[in-house]
């Protein structure tokens, strides 16, 4: 983990005159992930933190004054509907935040005490970007041709259920079509119904391209009509320009003054979904997170900081990193470890980004238990599910603290069984949301990513 | 246990996975409580303890003595007796009255301080209470009834600030300079017509004095000898937040007034334009010490 706790100012003077700043902060995650509950519990944690409500123990900052939701100014970013989505968690009975179907702001002002000297409280203003999983595996695309997206997309669908249909139509297609808009739009719709029937059914993440299943808001331009293929000729030239036009697309979002600004990030996964889902998600899901992790340390080449410079333009530079595994409350304390150990090994050695791994549950759902079973006292959890009046034991399996061996399917981790996660109802939020929400391992990832803010 | 001990992959579970539903119904689970963080006690300061004691003293022998005393004349006489406790319940209770106005004075003093900690927390049901029992403690409440039921359906905690800012907040401010600029009209006048400099000294101290009275009986303080004193203890600290958006105000109005010129055409006028223009500093000062929604930006 790359994050130092309890790291104080040696200079407290120095740190009392620090300026007011903004830190923008993205929030990302596989299909899932639970994002919404993620910002959610954040915006009301940091908001009871604010009051005086010990709910971050991990995020100890004496001269925290207090905390607001920041006015959103006349942006054109839509805001996180923090209010609408704490009152769901805390209504009796309660739901589940409805998945964002859109990119939201969740921005907060943090005021601090500047000690000693007599000048009006220092400001920060965090803003929290709900930005799509879905766009983040949209990076990598950056560094690949239209040949070889296409081949590496065709080869990872073969064999998939859901993909028939639209392999079919690709197998179909003439090598030297001309460019024909009807054949291009029905390849397109053939293709994002597969990735959605494969997010949906299959419960996969590595799909891309992103803006496929999350479209950016607006009308769809023309060069959004592609889809992987092997064909030549001029139809294979009015495909492969229209992904350059899509590359270039995102590589304009990554420099615009909206996602430019991010300089630290949250990926958030389902890990243990994954391993319930069996070899192929869980491997989909590896693919994803090893992808989206290679991106995000991606470094500027010198080649590529001179060609944005000569457009005006400043590259993008991510400081910090946090990966974490969502739903940790879903397993007991004795395998949260290995949760955070299997972020560890999905996401690779850390680069020059600051890294952190963790595991997290931002809404507590339950409580550990010790269950005897078959005669053995095993950890377990125990909370509501969802529409149920009674308990419900869970012990769904192993954590595995390395990456199971997708090679040996019959063997290893593979050869037992790992439950599917009950869909539990949250604890109680005390207050109603207003003094916080109860999480695992939330106080410690906001330390980690703000530690050089606070 | 399966036999692959070594192998990459976490060691297998002992017992097989499972998930049961118990049989006892249950309520929705609740967090474990967080405690708050311990907030140290405030000492009283020596001078306070001191001054608590001598009070205790002189009351609690004055108290004595006229007790002995009413004893004595009971065994002088019957009447004398009577009319002496007379005399000794209508002093003390008189005593008793007034002490008690300014303690209500000063610890209306105190209650600003504690509905403004408690308007400027995070805690929104502490916060429409603490709204609620501020407008209804102001002297014109009846004209803010609209505004309590706004506050009641208010559901976010910085809407009631919004809510109390443009309201109240707005009325009083407006309302405290105005009678700031009552006294500085009272004070141009008054000084033009006071034929030395030791009257003209007094006449600023008495219209400052009620000036600071005024604005506190406009936000519901009704301070008395102390309470005053303490008022003006409170102005002079907001003033000094106060002047800092007003100084160049007022250093323009110096320098122009002050200038050789405008003071032989106007005489002693420009002094009078210089202490008018305290005088509405002074009311901004006097309704920061007395608004609980002063400790915030936003005013």
């Amino acid at each position: 983990m790359g994050s130092r706790p309890g790291r104080s100012p040696g200079f407290p003077l120095i740190a009392s005159l620090r300026l007011d700043r903004t830190v923008r902060i993205g929030v990302t995650g596989l299909a899932r992930a639970g994002k919404t509950s993620f910002l959610t519990s954040l915006g009301a944690n940091l908001l009871a933190l604010g009051a005086g409500v010990p709910c971050l123990p991990a995020l100890q900052v004496p001269t925290l004054q207090g905390v607001r939701l920041a006015p959103a100014g006349a942006s054109e970013m839509p805001r996180f509907d923090l209010g609408r989505h704490l009152a769901a968690l805390a209504a009796d009975p309660p739901a589940w935040p409805e998945r964002t179907e859109s990119v939201g702001l969740l921005a907060l002002e943090l005021s601090f005490r500047r000690g000693a000297v007599p000048l009006p409280p220092r400001r920060l203003r965090l803003e929290f970007l709900d930005y799509p999983g879905e766009w983040l595996l949209d990076l990598p695309l950056l560094r690949l041709s239209y040949a070889d997206w296409s081949a590496a997309t065709l080869r990872r669908l073969e064999g998939q259920e859901q993909a028939v249909e639209f392999l079919r139509f690709a197998e179909a297609l003439p090598s030297r079509a001309g460019a024909d808009e009807t054949l291009a739009s029905t390849g397109q719709r053939l293709y994002r119904a597969c990735l959605l029937r494969l997010r949906d059914e299959a419960g996969l993440s590595m799909l891309q391209p992103g803006r496929f299943l999350m479209p950016p808001p607006g009308a769809e331009p023309p060069w959004m009509g592609f889809f992987p293929a092997r064909a030549g000729g001029a139809f294979g030239e009015l495909l492969a320009r229209r992904y350059a036009a899509y590359v270039e697309q995102v590589r304009a979002e990554l420099v615009s003054p909206l996602f430019g600004s991010v300089d630290r990030i949250v990926v958030l996964a389902d890990l243990l979904s994954a391993l319930h889902a069996g070899p192929a998600a869980f491997g989909d899901a590896r693919a994803a997170l090893a992808a989206a992790a290679a991106a995000l340390r991606w470094q500027v080449s010198w080649e590529e900081l001179l060609g944005q410079l000569a457009q005006l333009r400043l590259p993008k530079v991510i400081r910090r990193v946090a990966f974490a595994a969502t739903k940790s409350d879903h397993v007991a304390e004795r395998q949260r470890g290995n949760l955070a150990a299997l972020v560890g090994g999905l996401t690779g050695q850390p680069g020059r980004v600051v890294e952190g791994r963790f595991a997290i549950a931002a809404v507590r759902c339950t409580e550990d238990i010790v269950w005897t079973l078959e005669g053995h006292p095993v950890s377990a959890v125990r909370g509501r599910a969802l529409g149920e009046a009674t308990l419900t034991r869970s012990y769904p399996g192993e954590v595995p603290a390395q990456v199971p061996d997708e090679g040996a399917p019959e063997a290893g981790f593979w050869a037992h069984r790992f439950l599917a996660l009950p869909r539990f109802e949250p604890l109680r939020l005390p207050e109603g949301g207003r003094g916080g929400v109860a999480s695992l391992g939330l106080d410690r990832l906001l330390a980690f990513l703000l530690e050089d803010v606070l | 246990m399966s036999g692959e001990a070594g192998d990459r992959v976490a060691t297998p579970p002992m017992v097989s996975p499972r998930i049961e539903r118990e049989a006892a119904l249950s309520a929705r689970l609740e967090p474990e409580p967080m405690l708050p963080a311990l907030v140290p006690r405030r000492r009283r300061g020596a001078p306070v303890l001191a001054l608590a004691g001598l009070t205790v003293l002189a009351l609690g022998f004055a108290l004595l003595g006229a007790g002995n005393f009413v004893a004595d004349q009971f065994a002088r006489g019957r009447v004398l007796g009577w009319l002496t406790l007379a005399v000794a319940v209508a002093g003390f209770g008189l005593l008793f009255v007034g002490i008690a106005r300014e303690l209500r004075g000063l610890l209306a003093l105190r209650s600003v301080d504690r509905l403004r900690a408690e308007l400027l927390g995070q805690d929104a049901g502490r916060r429409v209470r603490a709204a609620r029992r501020w407008v209804a403690g102001l002297p014109d409440a009846s004209a803010h009834a609209g505004l309590l039921v706004a506050i009641e359906s208010a559901n976010d905690p910085d809407a009631v600030l919004a809510l109390l800012h443009a309201g109240p907040g707005a009325t009083l401010t407006a309302r405290s300079d105005a009678l700031g600029r009552i006294a500085a009209v009272q004070l141009v006048a008054g000084l033009a017509a006071t034929p030395s400099a030791s009257l003209a000294v007094l006449l600023v101290s008495w219209r400052g004095l009620r000036l600071l009275r005024q604005v506190a009986e406009l936000h519901g303080l009704r301070p008395g000898l102390l309470g005053t004193l303490a008022l003006v203890r409170r102005t002079v600290l907001a003033a000094s937040a106060v002047a800092a958006t007003e100084i160049l105000g007022n250093a323009a109005a110096h320098a122009l007034l002050s200038n050789p010129l405008l003071a032989h055409l106007a005489g002693e006028m420009a002094g009078a334009g210089v202490g008018a223009r305290r005088m509405m500093v002074l009311a901004r000062a006097a309704a920061a010490a007395c608004s609980p929604l002063s400790g915030r930006e936003g005013r």
